[in-house]
């Protein structure tokens, strides 16, 4: 038994393992493992199977600021299948949205919405909108206010630009914001992997956002990189 | 002036920010209608109560809640309870997304072809292996002309020494158990029904491509067109392609180690499914394949824009083309 410590009062570090606190009990969601720590029921936050866990286990300095806190407004785009999302959303909402939180995962496919529409009939707080993560109008009056945290993973070119724009438009000031860069997916670049990770935190300085820590998922995500950013 | 509107209220402010006039909706209630609320502005039409406020003060400037360039003002934004209603609509407006992928052709094909490919792939492997069970019992058995009513023949005979009979030759010295002639005869039976199913299923790929892809489907074969439009991930995209990407849809591997290593380019893909192509000799084909490329693409395109089905003459003239091809390089080029 690693020594734990606490990130939240759901997140939970043990060792090299992150645990969340079951906002389902019983119920694994992708098939990690379930296990009880003093009668509360955690789940396990896969770093592989996810690039926000893959960042929480790799941050040097900014373990403690990368998630949100408990109840507030989150924006996710290119949720996906909702692996990381329900991590996020034992912190943010909690069982019965008990923290009074509220997580739009916006994605543009619908075989993954099918998944997040589930998701969200067991995990109150959760709301899925069906939209292209660059196409703020078709959508955007879903975010009625400014939100206090906002996550991108969307791995298409120009993810750069789209996360410029949405920080803009949708996150508070003061708020954080990350950004999950997939380099394969941005243009052909013969300077290597490194040289993009370079050129995208020049780019997000160059828009008036602090970047606190870039975070190299290799090892558990390869070619990608997380950015912490503050605006 | 300003005006300010999201999906339940619109409101006036003066320049100093103060509201002047405010619209509300009352109907959020209904999970409904706030759908159709989202519908509106998604397509971004204004919401009658934009639209009243826009009569009343038509020289304010309309702009949409969460825009940059609105200023700080007192707007009325929605209750709690209201935005309990707007997520309840979030959740029913995506589950209709989700079940108007069920209504997508691109995604019905994509599914049936790739099932059938499958069946396919498995239909060649069991029917190979009955070919090769028979022969091992009847060394004397040549299939090579109809090895598909080899499944017909044994299935119509209850042992080895009838179905040599019905084949014409020799019992050998050593034949199989009772039970393993049973094993065989299942084997035939599944390869018959295997081969069923396969067709029935290459029907309705054929059935759904000619109504999705009309004109692609009249110049190359429903299979083929299905099969690009798979290819492409979908109608739109797959009219939207230059004649090049077209040429070598399908060749991805060959045309990007191409750019990689410099190799020689690839000069078809699935393309060369097509008779046109796969039936002329060596040094024609790639000629052959840019032209109906850069034919396919224009009856992508009149397939997805709403243009005119692609008649008989108009093939023809493809095929045509097609010919004079053929006939201007008959003789093979000298190396």
């Amino acid at each position: 038994m690693g020594k734990k410590r606490r990130l939240s009062w759901a997140v939970m570090v043990d060792g090299r393992a992150i645990w969340t606190l079951n906002a389902v009990p019983k119920v694994s969601q992708y098939g990690e493992s379930l296990r009880r720590f003093k009668g509360t029921e955690y789940r396990r936050w896969d770093p592989t199977r996810s690039k926000l866990g893959a960042a929480l286990s790799r941050s040097r300095h900014s373990q403690y600021d990368l998630l949100p806190q408990e109840g507030d407004t989150c924006l996710y785009l290119g949720a996906g299948h909702g692996t990381s999302l329900s991590h996020l959303h034992d912190h943010v909402c909690g069982m019965d949205n008990q923290k009074d939180g509220r997580i739009i995962a916006v994605d543009l496919s619908p075989r993954c919405l099918r998944d997040l529409v589930h998701l969200s009939t067991i995990r109150p707080g959760l709301v899925p909108v069906l939209g292209d993560a660059r196409k703020h109008a078709a959508w955007g009056i879903m975010v009625a206010s400014k939100v206090d945290w906002l996550l991108q993973d969307v791995s298409q070119a120009g993810q750069t630009e789209i996360f410029i724009n949405a920080v803009n438009r949708f996150l508070k000031p003061g708020g954080k914001g990350l950004l999950s860069l997939k380099a394969a997916s941005e243009r052909f670049s013969d300077a290597g992997e490194k040289e993009v990770f370079n050129q995208v935190r020049v780019q997000l300085e160059d828009a008036g956002l602090t970047v606190e820590e870039q975070i190299d998922l290799h090892g558990l995500e390869d070619n990608h990189c997380l950015y912490y950013i503050t605006n | 002036m300003w005006l300010w509107y999201d999906w339940r209220a619109a409101a006036v402010a003066d320049s100093n920010g103060n509201i002047v006039d405010v619209e509300e909706w009352n109907g959020w209630k209904d999970t409904d209608a706030v759908c159709s609320r989202m519908d509106m502005i998604a397509h971004m039409a204004m919401t009658p109560e934009a639209e009243r406020l826009s009569e009343r003060f038509p020289d304010a400037k309309v702009l949409i809640h969460g825009d940059d360039e609105l200023p700080d003002a007192n707007w009325p934004i929605p209750s709690s309870e209201a935005l309990a209603a707007l997520d309840r609509a979030a959740i029913l407006l995506s589950k209709r997304g989700v079940d108007a992928a069920a209504g997508d052709p691109d995604r019905r094909l994509e599914h049936i072809l790739r099932a059938s490919d499958e069946l396919r792939a498995a239909y060649i492997t069991i029917e190979g292996r009955l070919v090769e069970w028979v022969g091992l019992f009847l060394p004397e058995a040549r299939f090579e002309r109809d090895r598909s009513a080899l499944a017909h023949k044994v299935i119509n005979c209850s042992n080895l020494s009838e179905l040599a009979d019905e084949i014409g030759i020799g019992m050998p010295p050593k034949g199989p158990t009772d039970a393993e002639w049973d094993s065989l005869h299942d084997w035939a039976q599944s390869v018959l029904e295997i081969k069923n199913r396969l067709e029935r299923m290459e029907d309705v790929v054929r059935e759904l491509a000619s109504q999705h892809l009309q004109s692609l489907s009249a110049l190359l074969g429903p299979i083929l067109a299905a099969r690009l439009c798979v290819e492409a991930h979908g109608r739109a995209r797959l009219a939207r392609l230059p004649a090049g990407t077209m040429q070598i849809l399908g060749a991805e591997k060959a045309f990007f180690n191409h750019l990689k290593t410099g190799s020689p380019s690839p000069k078809h893909g699935h393309i060369f499914m097509h008779p046109w192509i796969s039936r002329s000799p060596r040094w024609m084909r790639g000629k052959i394949a840019r032209t109906v490329a850069a034919k396919a693409t224009i009856a992508a395109r009149c397939d997805e824009f709403g243009g005119e089905k692609w008649d008989q003459a108009t093939i023809d003239a493809v095929a045509d083309r097609v010919e004079t091809i053929r006939s201007e390089n008959s003789t093979p080029p000298s190396r």
